[in-house]
């Protein structure tokens, strides 16, 4: 097994934020219905709720009003979509990096693969994204300058969403990124000596653009590792270099004892010398079957990032399709929402009221929200003195806070 | 040689210790001489038979030769060479002791000699019952045990004899080290001793120089002071002299005992994280250039701080190709480094059900 890969395996960005296609369609779904389900048990215990839900629905013959239509998982993916394209727009507003930008889409997008855009409010949440990425990254505004510079006076805002992100994103806070690498691979192809520079920096650039754009809008993150982004989006920007990188690496052909005359030869220079190894590890190394592999992931990859390119960014800014797309899911949205959450102030003072309520009652302590706050993860939203039936939250220790 | 007789002869013994009011300690079985007559009488043995006699009996049977023992019954041939003065009063327990360090000399394996610890505890419980037999088994028995020592010591001379040395060698060290430690001891007392002396010397000095300093002192009484000096120098000449050949000596104490090393397979100083650690897919080597490191490779504001960039390489490298092998579809749906058919089928599987919830 190479190194490389089993290094890469030991990141939390695979062993948590990894997933198939199949299993981050399921983990969407389920956190769907969970909203769904939640978010009518809430409406449904309060009567007397606002306009939404009665001007849009008639009411049952008992009188409380009936549920409004929630969104569906594939239009959440819209408007999660949509919403990083406005992180992404936030982030060239608050001049941060490239990779505080991506860090922050990253974080964004993990966030509302366990916790629905219905419970929790995306446009809050961007920026908390954002302001987290910043720290991620090494990067420390001041929170002040931060929320002025979209309009905001009030820092509470952000900081309210924060703990909530870093659970929803279970503390995996490390996103490993393929801008680092694209620098490698074009390091590789220099070094190969063939190749014209210009082609190269051209294609470096181009790859660039896509990176910034096309892997944070769509779920390249989630099914690609970044040294395959890195060669899709390569690839997009010039085919032939990517191929060239990829055929140069898995440059192992097996000795003609057990290689069929079918095998494909290496093409590109002479291999340089690199430490022995069996034969079968360089076969499952750098042979032509696994290059076989990488080329149809990468190839995948390449089109999965074809659909986003970066053009599509006057797409999601287009006001004509806001209107067509966006603004329906929206108006849906904000009549499906999740009452008691979707204000995070309101739900981080309930929070810390309740917290500092039973810390007073149990254990005769003066307010101590700071470290109270992780066990009010299991039991957010009751505090809200409306039913007293919904303060009886069953207590969980899992620090990664309930499902939604 | 055997113990045939042995029994016998401590049954003798109990017999006439519990008959008689004199007890076999102060009269000869063999001449009857009381220890009331003879106060330097002394009892010997032989080990063939163990049956005790005086030593006026020894010498007046034996000095022209070996002869018979003079014991009714006991038809063993006795030499005057073996015999010897008991260490213990009890027979019995000179015999077990004797047959002991017998044995001991034969089975001579030190615990190092075994692998592990379960071994050597059967080592010595097989060489504590062969024992047993020899000193109280029956006949046949004590015959058996007696030709598994035999051919034992037979078959393995070379190896008792080396373990021998060893163990002589180790108590040789052992010796060793304890006198270097009480020379080293000695020595130490002396360099007290010493000290204290030039104290006193310096002392006395001082005060030489103090009484010399009193300019008008008497003939008589400065003679008097110099030979005082005199005497206390020749003595701590001879101590520094003494102190000098000890030191010549001397060895070095705690020691470890230096073993052979065992031909090992080259040191690792990854700790066999090597293949973690090595870059599988590309190497590192010189040629890695990139327009947009290269500008800062000689800017003094990176330089300065020791700032290295071939760890950047290093990095940048790593991430272009970490994870190229990794089908996160594959692992996460079927586990690492399974078959791609069997992902496919896998993969079929839940396909299918995915439609089927999507079309409900």
């Amino acid at each position: 097994m190479a190194s490389e890969d089993a290094r890469y395996r030991q990141s939390s960005q695979f062993r948590l934020w990894s997933f198939s296609p199949a299993q981050l369609a399921a983990a969407r779904e389920k956190a769907n219905i969970l909203a769904q389900s939640s978010i009518a048990a809430r409406l449904a215990s309060t009567p007397n709720t606002s306009a939404p839900t009665s001007n849009a629905n008639t009411p049952d013959r008992d009188g409380t009003p009936s549920l409004p239509e929630f969104l569906t998982p594939a239009e959440e993916a819209t408007m999660v979509s949509f919403y990083v394209s406005e992180l992404l727009r936030a982030g060239d507003h608050a001049e941060v990096g490239e990779v505080v930008k991506a860090t922050g889409a990253a974080f964004f997008r993990r966030f509302y693969i366990t916790n629905s855009i219905m419970t929790y409010p995306p446009q809050e949440m961007l920026i908390v994204s954002l302001f987290f990425a910043c720290k991620a990254e090494g990067i420390f505004p001041r929170i002040g300058d931060f929320v002025s510079k979209f309009g905001r006076d009030r820092p509470d805002e952000i900081l309210a969403g924060e703990y909530l992100l870093c659970q929803g994103i279970r503390f995996a806070f490390d996103v490993k990124h393929p801008f680092r690498a694209l620098k490698g691979a074009s390091m590789e192809l220099r070094r190969l000596g063939d190749i014209e520079e210009q082609r190269i920096n051209a294609a470096e650039r181009r790859a660039r653009e896509i990176l910034n754009f096309s892997p944070l809008i769509t779920d390249a993150y989630f099914h690609y590792t970044p040294s395959q982004i890195m060669l899709a989006a390569l690839s997009l920007a010039d085919r032939g270099l990517a191929e060239r990188l990829i055929s140069h690496t898995f440059h192992y052909v097996a000795p003609p004892t057990d290689s069929g005359p079918g095998t494909p030869m290496a093409i590109g220079d002479a291999p340089t010398t690199r430490r022995e190894l069996k034969i079968e590890d360089k076969e499952a190394i750098i042979g032509s079957q696994i290059r076989d592999k990488v080329l149809g992931t990468v190839e995948a990859c390449r089109d999965m990032l074809a659909k986003e390119l970066p053009e599509r960014r006057e797409h999601w800014s287009n006001k004509a399709v806001f209107k067509a797309q966006i603004q329906p899911i929206r108006k849906k949205l904000a009549k499906c929402r999740d009452p008691d959450r979707y204000n995070l102030v309101e739900l981080q003072r309930a929070r810390r009221e309740q917290a500092g309520n039973r810390s007073d009652s149990e254990e005769d302590e003066p307010e101590d929200n700071g470290r109270s706050l992780e066990k009010d993860a299991a039991v957010f939203g009751d505090a809200l003195p409306r039913d007293t039936k919904r303060r009886k939250v069953v207590k969980t220790e899992d620090p990664f806070g309930p499902p939604l | 040689m055997s113990r045939k007789a042995a029994p016998a002869a401590v049954a003798a013994r109990a017999g006439t210790a519990s008959s008689l009011p004199i007890s076999i300690d102060d009269m000869c079985p063999v001449c009857k001489t009381m220890r009331y007559l003879n106060k330097d009488m002394e009892f010997l043995i032989n080990t063939e038979c163990y049956h005790s006699m005086c030593s006026n009996c020894v010498n007046r049977l034996f000095n022209d030769g070996p002869n018979q023992c003079p014991y009714a019954g006991c038809h063993r041939t006795l030499r005057r060479k073996g015999f010897r003065s008991a260490f213990f009063g009890d027979l019995s327990v000179e015999r077990e002791v004797d047959i002991r360090r017998r044995v001991a000399a034969v089975f001579n394996q030190a615990e190092d000699d075994f692998e592990t610890l379960r071994d050597y505890n059967n080592y010595l419980q097989m060489v504590e019952d062969l024992t047993f037999d020899l000193v109280s088994g029956n006949e046949s028995k004590r015959r058996n045990a007696e030709a598994q020592l035999q051919a034992w010591e037979a078959s393995h001379k070379a190896e008792i004899e080396r373990n021998r040395k060893a163990g002589r060698e180790a108590d040789e060290q052992a010796r060793r080290r304890q006198t270097a430690e009480k020379e080293a001891a000695r020595q130490r007392r002396l360099d007290a001793i010493r000290e204290a002396e030039d104290e006193k010397r310096g002392r006395l000095l001082s005060r030489e120089a103090e009484l010399d300093s009193m300019a008008s002192a008497d003939g008589g009484q400065r003679v008097q002071l110099k030979r005082r000096g005199q005497t206390s120098r020749v003595e701590t000449a001879v101590n520094t002299a003494m102190a000098t050949a000890d030191v010549g000596k001397l060895s070095i104490r705690g020691l470890k005992e230096r073993k052979v090393p065992a031909p090992d397979v080259p040191y690792d100083p990854f700790g066999g994280m090597r293949e973690l650690v090595l870059p599988s897919r590309y190497s590192l080597e010189d040629g890695l250039s990139h327009p947009g490191i290269d500008k800062y490779r000689y800017d003094q504001g990176h330089t300065t701080g020791g700032y290295d960039f071939d760890e950047y390489t290093a990095r940048v490298m790593f991430e272009a190709f970490a994870g190229l092998g990794v089908f996160i579809e594959d692992e996460k749906e079927a586990g690492i480094g399974l078959s791609t058919g069997q992902v496919a089928t896998i993969a079929a599987g839940i396909a299918a059900v995915g439609d089927k919830m999507e079309l409900d």
